[in-house]
């Protein structure tokens, strides 16, 4: 008898609460997405990609399936990528040592970290040390060490916040292509022009999931009022992008 | 990591073994009587009855109780700064140390410490296993960091009364209270192999640590980090709370507090081999033993300087001229 043909989501979470924070969300993505996670400050969104990436309790999460009860913690570091909103450093490891450590769970050290500096223009710092850069700087190398993973999810909590305009376009554009290759990328942020490009939104309210779907249909006027406060109108702004 | 900073470390890590070598060699020749090192070599052989009395029964245990004291503050020391994402951090800082003291205070207090050979550090490692569990019970509930610094301030201080007050109550029983000055000083003085026994879970602890170390670069980098890439750091976090106690309890039970070490020595290797933990736990370890050996050495020649005053003497401005240039 053949299976029937059944499509597994990349990333599910059945009410998910963590008291004061977040409550009874739940939310179920396909794979090869961009989802974009907006929400007022205080809202819930670094605490669901928390959750979502096993370092939080508050809920039943399944990664491709999988409840991660059953995923070894050390397995999980293969399948997700979760990275912070800001990070301190205390100690000088070179930039490239730091991208290396998302090679733990694989037990190698070399493999597609020279491609995850190029990815970010880390190669002229990869010798760095990491306690001596910017703000900006110290995102991209998180992210690049997410990205040496080569996890299939990615949870990243507002990556772009410190970038450039240049390196942020570049990250949703890695995103994008990620995404083509069969990831799943779940990235906070409060632009919501550029949440408006992405596959699908997810808006957070008061520790509640408000809604979950295509940007068009989520992201109206009355919607955006309700949720953020803000009388929204189409109009030609200065508009920017890779060249 | 550049090969460049491996073969540095490399390079580090053969020189201290050397420097550990030559100390121990010179710490079994020098002191009040000078011997040669044929002597010591017939000592060690026990071709000689009165040089193998001197290197057996004194030199050795006393040499191997410094490497194992050095090696096992260092060592904690580094662990504790990986622990707390914080290079400030010392064996100390929970109180175990503290705990030790008090536990040999007591034990000088109340007359035990004269019945066995024995009574004195077990004392000392009673009450710095005291302290650990005190810490590990408030770290099982759960605490963070920044709780668990707490808790050590207030254990610190609560086993520094406990001690204080023994310190004045006897004031007029003056050779108790000597003792209690002499041993709250640190030293290595008249250690034998009973000393070595009690310091033997050193060892122990220091294999267990050895393979720690790549796991201990994802936790100095952040405990949610380091999860998220694949690192049980509940579990980690455990076994280097549990190592970095047991290697300061075994330590003080034996030297008394001896300070600056835990601090001072992963510090010093830190600036110079770079942060990866792979490389500076054997060099700290090594590094620590051969400091610690180097002291007492110094401590000897001066003429009984107690070895917590001349850590203090050497690593203070050494560390000093190190950060002026360092910056």
């Amino acid at each position: 008898m053949a299976a029937a043909p059944r499509t597994l989501k990349a990333l599910e979470i059945d009410a998910a609460t963590v008291p004061g924070r977040i409550e009874g969300v739940s939310l179920g993505l396909e794979a090869g997405q961009v989802v974009g996670l907006v929400g007022p400050n205080g809202s819930g969104k670094s605490t669901l990609l928390q959750v979502a990436a096993g370092l939080l309790p508050g809920g039943a999460v399944r990664w491709d399936g999988r409840p991660l009860g059953e995923i070894p913690i050390l397995d999980r570091g293969r399948l997700a990528a979760w990275v912070p909103q800001e990070t301190r450093f205390e100690f000088g490891f070179s930039v490239r040592a730091v991208v290396e450590q998302g090679r733990f769970a694989h037990a190698d050290d070399g493999t597609g970290v020279d491609a995850a500096l190029a990815e970010f223009d880390l190669d002229a710092l990869a010798d760095r040390p990491v306690d001596r850069l910017s703000g900006g700087e110290r995102q991209r190398v998180l992210l690049a060490r997410a990205l040496a993973t080569r996890a299939p999810l990615l949870l990243w909590d507002e990556p772009l916040a410190p970038l450039d305009i240049r390196h942020a376009l570049q990250v949703v554009e890695l995103a994008r292509r990620l995404a083509r290759g069969g990831g799943t990328v779940v990235f906070s942020l409060h632009d919501l022009r550029l949440a408006e490009t992405l596959d699908q939104v997810a808006v957070m309210e008061h520790g509640r999931l408000r809604a979950l779907g295509r940007p068009e249909s989520v992201l109206t006027a009355d919607f955006l009022r309700a949720v953020f406060g803000v009388r929204a109108s189409r109009g030609t702004g200065l508009e920017m992008e890779l060249p | 990591m550049s090969s460049g900073s491996k073969d540095r470390a490399d390079g580090l890590l053969w020189g201290a073994g050397a420097l550990l070598v030559l100390l121990m060699a010179a710490s079994l020749c020098l002191g009040d009587l000078r011997l040669p090192p044929s002597q010591v070599w017939a000592g060690l052989l026990r071709r000689d009855s009165w040089f193998a009395t001197v290197v057996w029964e004194i030199r050795l245990p006393r040499t191997v109780v410094a490497v194992l004291v050095g090696a096992a503050l260092s060592a904690s020391g580094l662990v504790m700064q990986a622990f707390f994402r914080n290079s400030l951090a010392s064996p100390g800082l929970l109180g175990v140390s503290s705990g030790g003291a008090a536990g040999a205070v007591l034990a000088i207090a109340f007359g035990w410490a004269s019945l066995s050979l024995w009574s004195l550090p077990l004392a000392a490692a009673a009450g710095a296993a005291a302290a650990t569990l005190a810490v590990v019970a408030f770290a099982r509930r759960g605490a963070t960091t920044d709780r668990l610094i707490l808790a050590g301030l207030a254990l610190n201080a609560l086993l520094g009364a406990v001690t204080g007050y023994f310190l004045c109550r006897h004031t007029d029983v003056f050779d108790r209270n000597a003792q209690m000055v002499f041993w709250l000083m640190g030293g290595l003085e008249d250690r034998t192999w009973t000393h070595v026994l009690i310091a033997l879970p050193i060892v122990l602890a220091a294999a267990w640590l050895w393979p720690l170390g790549r796991p201990m670069d994802l936790l100095s980098l952040g405990q949610a980090e380091a999860q998220s890439l694949g690192v049980d750091v509940r579990r980690l976090r455990r076994q280097l709370l549990l190592l970095s106690t047991v290697l300061t309890a075994a330590a003080t039970a034996v030297s008394g507090p001896v300070g600056f070490v835990g601090l001072i020595v992963p510090h010093i290797l830190r600036l110079l081999a770079g942060p990866a933990h792979r490389r500076l736990l054997p060099l700290s370890l090594v590094g620590g033993a051969a400091f610690v050996l180097a002291c007492d050495l110094a401590s000897r020649l001066i003429g009984g300087l107690p070895l917590g005053i001349v850590t203090a003497l050497i690593g203070g401005p050494y560390f000093l001229w190190l950060l002026r240039r360092e910056r």
